[in-house]
């Protein structure tokens, strides 16, 4: 048992080793997680976009109309930068990028209202932008709601009728819409809180096929075995204990950003987000294990590790809800450690849920970690036979028939 | 031959000659190796379908909510059916207490609560004003919108019915109590993407970053084998007929030009076309913007494709980036709310300007006018990328000729032969 701790130490000590002589390890498992993690928190740190651009189509140019116009930039949301004279202007500059959206007060605005003609205002919002579209759109919505009640309320008071009999014959059944949950409705807490895992896994994925791969690549894992007592497992552990250490460490600094300085609420102790970050990167570690002992040729690991850590963003079902996609999707999605463990934030560290709710989610993040054993004798004999060595000279010799 | 004035003539030439070869030889170091295969030709063929049929329902519908009905009235089960009929929604429970949906929620069965108040049928009945409650899952921005979606039309609509009736009621003609209602009528136009599908939204940005990250990572692993089988680890190959910095950028940049120029038509012609994308921009207006793009992405890639000194760095050091990338490009976080640095940032990856110039000009119809900004950016990078690039080559170049120097001058002669013996190989 002693032997065994001291061959881990001993194996771990050559990785690091190893890991402090190219820039290349410093690079990926230090200097771009962190980028990234400062990326994202500092990227939508406002929470919901503010004083989006958007402009006013005045064809009526009445007291009516120039009252509707300034009472259109009061929101937060969105802050007219331009008036315009004509809908086709309007239209360019959205189609140019200058604005995200346009409001159109048609003409005799004033006198069709007087007139109880009814007069159409529209809006535009350029619905090819994720958030801003929607939200605009929101905005707008609400924007003319207000105008249109507004002169409602006005009529009703000039004939005597009080505020709540106007209101509820103007809007007879109200919605009024709760967040469940997360009180904070902001782009942060569903998307930098997501984001991040996602980020992560790849560097883990990356890092953990080519520590090993490399081994393979340039024959030195006689060696590495060797250093372990001739133990695959003891060789693993200890040559994965440092990521595991570092990649621990960068995840609660990730953990620290999110909800400390991003202030994500987070109803969950530390020990249980701890938790919960450590088998997140030891899922991925044995996920990387299965791809190069599947693949002991480290540029096709490294290609599979890549196809399916890319993947994770579309399946994990953060973009888009994996329930409405096709049910091949649907059962691929499980095969993301980062879908797991987004539900374990979602019910307990966001919602504060029991365990209980999560339990299934910290299930299979253990069930991962078995991964390697369906590989590992395939893994031992490519590092003791060597058998999967690329011929680096391959191409030359191509070129010389040529 | 023999005269000396022949010989601009000859150098140009052999200039040209040797561009081609490189160029040619280029396809070769291409299609003879799987990896490069892999991320240059199957990976831009096979992502966009998978991520097409990932995201092939476009809209959420059917989502599962429960109802908490505490009026258990005519009224709030008329409004539950409405509310099952709609597009969006499913009532997959009906619960009699908030806990009891909220249990349901915690199960995950269901993504929204909706409650109708006690007083649902008293209100209508006596014309006051009735509240509903929608509970909404802030776990996904979609489950939100959703749920907004299908309540709000449910809501409007039972409203109108009241309205209407109330109206006839105090006598008054329909046409007369719509005017007093609504003084204005309000009219929703989308700029595109009206149902507000997420492939339309994801799958331009998907296509460019396609066509930006393969690139780079194939010139990247290509430069990185490079160093590994020529003979001092150098990028370039020691031959005195391939040592010119134009022949090596303007030869390679010649072979990935071509091959990307026709995984474009596939990418932005073929695609689009079987999965019915948006498809406003003509072939010309697809060719101003994906011209410069390419360009810059070649030069760019075999600008930084100096800084991979192996074949697998690449993708330890440059595959990460398609994330941030993607949100770099502006669809998802407004540009209007990104802070200079990251502005600044922005502008260094050429595939931001070719998404948002994509999705103008295809998305939205923006003609090359509207889109110059995209493109005249497009095509200082190129210029930019291409002096970059050929100053890299040149060192590297350089690099090549003293290391062959000194090959020449070293005094251990058996070394001397196995080199030049490679060399000759090349």
């Amino acid at each position: 048992m002693k032997s065994i701790l001291l061959n881990i130490l001993k194996v771990a000590r050559r990785e690091t080793e190893r890991m402090l002589s190219r820039k290349l390890y410093i690079l990926t498992v230090l200097i771009f997680p962190v980028a990234t993690i400062l990326f994202f928190c500092s990227l939508m740190k406002e929470g919901v976009p503010t004083k989006m651009p958007i402009a006013v189509v005045d064809l009526d140019n009445t007291a009516t109309s120039r009252k509707m116009a300034r009472n259109i930039d009061v929101t937060p949301l969105s802050d007219v930068v331009m008036n315009l004279q004509s809908e086709k202007e309007a239209m360019s500059a959205l189609k140019s990028g200058k604005i995200y959206g346009f409001i159109v007060l048609p003409e005799n605005l004033q006198s069709d209202i007087m007139t109880s003609r009814q007069p159409i205002v529209r809006y535009y919002y350029h619905n090819g932008l994720f958030i801003a579209g929607g939200l605009l759109r929101n905005d707008f919505a609400s924007m003319t709601n207000t105008l249109s009640a507004g002169i409602s309320l006005q009529r009703g008071e000039m004939r005597g009728l009080p505020e709540i009999a106007v209101m509820s014959q103007i809007q007879p059944v109200q919605l009024c819409t709760h967040l469940l949950f997360n009180p904070t409705a902001n782009y942060p807490t569903y998307v930098t809180t997501i984001i991040l895992p996602i980020m992560m896994q790849i560097f883990i994925l990356m890092i953990t096929v080519y520590c090993i791969g490399i081994e393979i690549k340039e024959k030195t894992s006689r060696e590495w075995l060797k250093a372990s007592g001739k133990s695959v497992v003891v060789a693993l552990t200890g040559k994965l204990l440092p990521y595991t250490v570092i990649f621990l460490v960068l995840m609660m600094f990730q953990n620290f950003m999110v909800y400390k300085i991003l202030m994500v609420p987070m109803h969950a102790g530390i020990g249980c987000i701890t938790m919960a970050s450590l088998l997140f990167i030891l899922a991925y570690q044995a996920i990387g294990i299965f791809c190069i002992g599947l693949l002991p040729l480290m540029r096709h690991s490294l290609n599979l590790a890549a196809f399916y850590g890319i993947l994770a963003l579309s399946l994990c079902g953060f973009s888009f809800p994996t329930e409405s996609m096709s049910p091949v999707f649907q059962l691929w999605a499980y095969g993301f450690p980062v879908r797991h463990y987004m539900h374990i934030f979602q019910s307990q560290v966001l919602a504060g849920f029991g365990w209980v709710y999560s339990a299934g989610s910290f299930i299979s993040l253990v069930a991962f970690l078995l991964l390697p054993l369906v590989i590992i004798n395939r893994l031992k004999s490519a590092l003791i036979y060597q058998n999967f060595i690329e011929n680096i000279h391959k191409t030359d010799a191509l070129a010389a028939q040529a | 031959m023999k005269e000396p004035r022949n010989n601009t003539i000859r150098r140009i030439n052999s200039g040209f000659i040797n561009t081609l070869k490189i160029w040619l030889r280029e396809y070769q170091v291409i299609f003879t190796d799987v990896g490069v295969i892999i991320v240059m030709i199957a990976a831009p063929l096979v992502y966009p379908v998978l991520y097409s049929l990932i995201y092939k329902p476009e809209i959420i519908t059917d989502m599962p909510i429960a109802v908490v009905d505490l009026s258990k009235s005519a009224d709030s089960r008329q409004f539950t059916r409405q509310l099952n009929a709609t597009q969006e929604l499913k009532v997959a429970y009906i619960a009699t207490s908030m806990n009891e949906g909220i249990e349901q929620f915690k199960l995950r069965n269901i993504r929204g609560i909706i409650e109708i108040p006690k007083s649902f049928s008293k209100d209508i009945a006596q014309g006051n004003q009735t509240n509903i409650s929608a509970y909404a899952d802030m776990e996904f921005f979609l489950y939100y919108k959703t749920l907004l979606l299908g309540t709000s039309f449910v809501t409007l609509e039972t409203g109108k019915q009241i309205q209407v009736r109330n109206l006839m009621q105090q006598g008054e003609t329909l046409n007369e109590a719509d005017a007093a209602v609504n003084p204005i009528l309000i009219e929703d136009t989308s700029v595109a993407n009206a149902v507000g599908g997420f492939a339309t939204y994801a799958i331009p940005v998907a296509l460019m970053l396609i066509i930006q990250q393969t690139m780079i990572l194939a010139i990247g692993i290509m430069a990185g084998t490079a160093r590994e089988r020529h003979a001092m680890g150098t990028l370039v190959p020691l031959d005195k007929n391939k040592l010119g910095t134009f022949r090596q950028v303007i030869g390679k940049g010649a072979a990935y030009f071509t091959i990307y120029a026709m995984m474009s038509v596939y990418l932005l012609g073929i695609i689009p076309q079987i999965f019915g994308y948006y498809r406003l921009a003509n072939f010309n207006e697809l060719a101003a913007l994906i011209t410069p793009f390419l360009l810059s992405c070649i030069f760019f890639g075999m600008t930084i494709s100096v800084l991979f000194k192996n074949r697998e760095s690449p993708m330890l050091l440059f595959l990460f980036t398609s994330f941030p990338l993607f949100f770099l490009s502006g669809i998802i976080w407004p540009l209007s709310n990104f802070s200079n640095i990251w502005l600044i940032v922005r502008e260094v990856f050429p595939s931001s300007n070719a998404v948002m110039g994509y999705i103008k000009m295809n998305t939205l119809g923006a003609t090359i006018t509207e889109t110059s900004r995209e493109i005249t950016a497009l095509w200082i990078q190129t210029g930019i990328y291409f002096l970059t690039a050929c100053l890299v080559y040149y060192v590297q170049v350089k690099l090549s000729e003293s290391k062959g120097k000194e090959i020449n001058t070293s005094p251990i002669t058996s070394i001397k032969h196995k080199i030049a013996g490679r060399l000759s190989v090349n």
